[in-house]
């Protein structure tokens, strides 16, 4: 119960500081509400739109989510072949960096221009982001498995395949997640270029730039924190699955129902 | 008693460095077999060369009589380094070698856990290895060694990372596992008390090249206790081998 409050606690606490910082600057400079609103009128903003605002939140939501899938999906397929095959990570790195170098508003338009008003150049600008983090971290894990233990494998006798499964897989999983959580925290900044991008006139990113052109400060700051709470709610997520995939890291046992299924398949 | 090992003739070079000059070794079946010598003198890579990790620039190695030059899967094989994975639990890492070569079997879970129980970590067969001491991890990376079918186990300072206590109960410990398994062993150390406390064949090696100065038939007999360590043949084995590592005492 008291690791519960801390772990859960002080994120709120923290979260809660900022808004009434946030508060006080706005109330003790007596800062205009055009220029900034105080939390709660940017809260009730939220509110008082939803049912303009939840159709085009749920775009971004699939933009980011599909978007960090397909990025996730290239990342690690691109980082097992560039770990496993020396020519080819010495062939693509500097396209790698390259990647990254080119600023991603300036590719969201020409995607635009190739794919057309839909869905699919927001995407590509998304997977463009979330893939990078995700093949550099693949490529360290797997290169940094502990030789002695591949030795180990190739003493018994055991074949490439089965190694790369049970030792390089598994010894890559804490570096493949923190190649995804940066992934994860920076997709919705890719969604939200990519609608501004697109400019279909009904999502989120042009939600915000048409409140702005009105004055309407408070959806602005409105639709910002819609945006953040997609990015953070994410990156949660994946860490859940974290926390999910790597039990050793946190547990002195295997969970139970993990060994039934293990004793159920060996049995079969 | 036959013989399980015969090395004749074998050597390694690296770049221009000889890690092992020409080298005989025969091993009796059943034997357990040390080998002293300071590091830098080729025993790991002796090791490698049974185990084929490396292949000899020259001569040949020979298991029940059949070559293994530069081929694996023949031996079982331990480092100081226990090499447990951490995302499996006990009872999984004794059967690794099953998860890493085949399909695995109800009948290795079960040897798993009559091994684990027989030597005193059956309440920690669903415990990840983080959770485990450095004697019980090494406990855990042997059963894994023999659980495996080979006749021969290569163990390469298994108990070098050791708190001294904890070392005394491990080789206590190996003793008895040794005699019941019926495996033949071959083990590498720096402390020249543990290769006698342990083996019948007392082995020295030097560097430069890397090559065996001597082979001492140890005359301690068996079973061995505590009071072992203090007989007269214990020590004058022990001067022996100290005179070879160190040269002449310096009074
Ligand atoms: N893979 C290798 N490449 C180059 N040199 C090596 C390699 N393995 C061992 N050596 C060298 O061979 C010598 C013997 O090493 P090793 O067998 O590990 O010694 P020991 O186990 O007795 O300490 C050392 O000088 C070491 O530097
Ligand atoms: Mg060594």
């Amino acid at each position: 119960m008291n690791k519960v409050l801390r772990n859960l606690g002080i994120p709120i606490l923290s979260i809660v500081l900022l808004l009434l910082t946030w508060q006080a600057i706005v109330v003790g400079f007596h800062v205009d509400s055009f220029i900034a609103p105080r939390p709660l009128a940017a809260i009730a903003s939220i509110t008082g739109n939803w049912s303009t605002l939840w159709p085009l939140l749920l775009g971004t939501i699939r933009e980011t989510v599909y978007g960090f899938f397909c990025g996730a999906i290239l990342g690690i397929s691109l980082g097992v072949v560039m770990a496993k095959v020396r020519f080819i990570q010495k062939l693509i790195y500097p396209l790698l960096v390259l990647s990254q170098a080119v600023p991603i508003i300036a590719l969201a338009t020409p995607l635009v221009l190739i794919f057309g008003l839909t869905i699919r150049p927001i995407i590509i600008v998304v997977a463009w982001i979330v893939f990078f983090p995700v093949t550099v971290s693949i490529v360290d894990g797997l290169s940094h498995v502990d030789p002695d233990l591949l030795n180990l494998a190739k003493v018994y006798g055991a074949g490439k395949f089965r190694t790369f499964w049970q030792i390089e897989v598994p010894a890559s999983v804490s570096p493949l997640f923190s190649g995804l959580k940066i992934g994860a925290t920076y997709a919705v900044t890719g969604a939200i270029i990519g609608e501004l991008a697109s400019s279909t006139g009904s999502n989120l990113a042009e939600f915000q730039q048409h409140a702005n052109a009105n004055f309407n400060t408070a959806a602005v700051y409105g639709s910002t924190i819609l945006m953040t709470i997609v990015g953070i709610s994410w990156f949660l997520l994946v860490v859940a699955c974290e926390i999910w995939a790597t039990p050793w890291l946190r547990r002195s046992t295997a969970r139970r129902r993990r060994l039934r299924l293990r004793q159920a398949v060996a049995k079969r | 008693m036959s013989t399980l090992l015969s090395l004749t003739g074998v050597s390694k070079t690296f770049a221009d460095k000889v890690a092992v000059a020409p080298t005989d070794l025969t091993i009796e079946e059943g034997s357990f077999v040390s080998i002293v010598g300071p590091s830098g003198c080729g025993k790991s890579t002796l090791f490698n060369l049974v185990a084929g990790l490396l292949a000899p620039d020259a001569g040949s190695i020979a298991l029940n009589g059949e070559s293994i030059i530069g081929s694996t899967g023949h031996v079982g094989y331990m480092l100081q380094k226990d090499l447990l994975v951490p995302w499996r639990t006990v009872r999984d890492n004794i059967m690794m070698v099953a998860h890493l070569t085949r399909r695995v079997r109800i009948e290795d879970r079960d040897q798993a856990e009559v091994l684990a129980n027989r030597y005193g970590l059956g309440e920690f067969l669903d415990h990840y290895p983080q959770a485990l001491s450095g004697g019980m991890r090494q406990r855990v990376a042997f059963m894994r060694t023999l659980v495996t079918p080979h006749p021969l186990l290569l163990l390469d300072e298994p108990f070098g990372a050791l708190d001294a206590q904890t070392r005394l109960d491990m080789q206590r410990w190996l003793l008895e596992v040794w005699k019941e398994s019926g495996r033949t062993v071959l083990f590498i150390t720096h402390d020249v008390d543990e290769s006698i406390f342990l083996s019948d064949r007392v082995i020295v090696m030097s560097p430069r090249p890397g090559r065996i100065v001597a082979d001492f038939t140890n005359p301690l007999p068996r079973p061995r206790n505590f009071d072992s360590l203090t007989t007269m043949e214990f020590v004058a084995l022990k001067a022996q081998i100290m005179k070879l590592l160190y040269g002449e005492s310096h009074e």
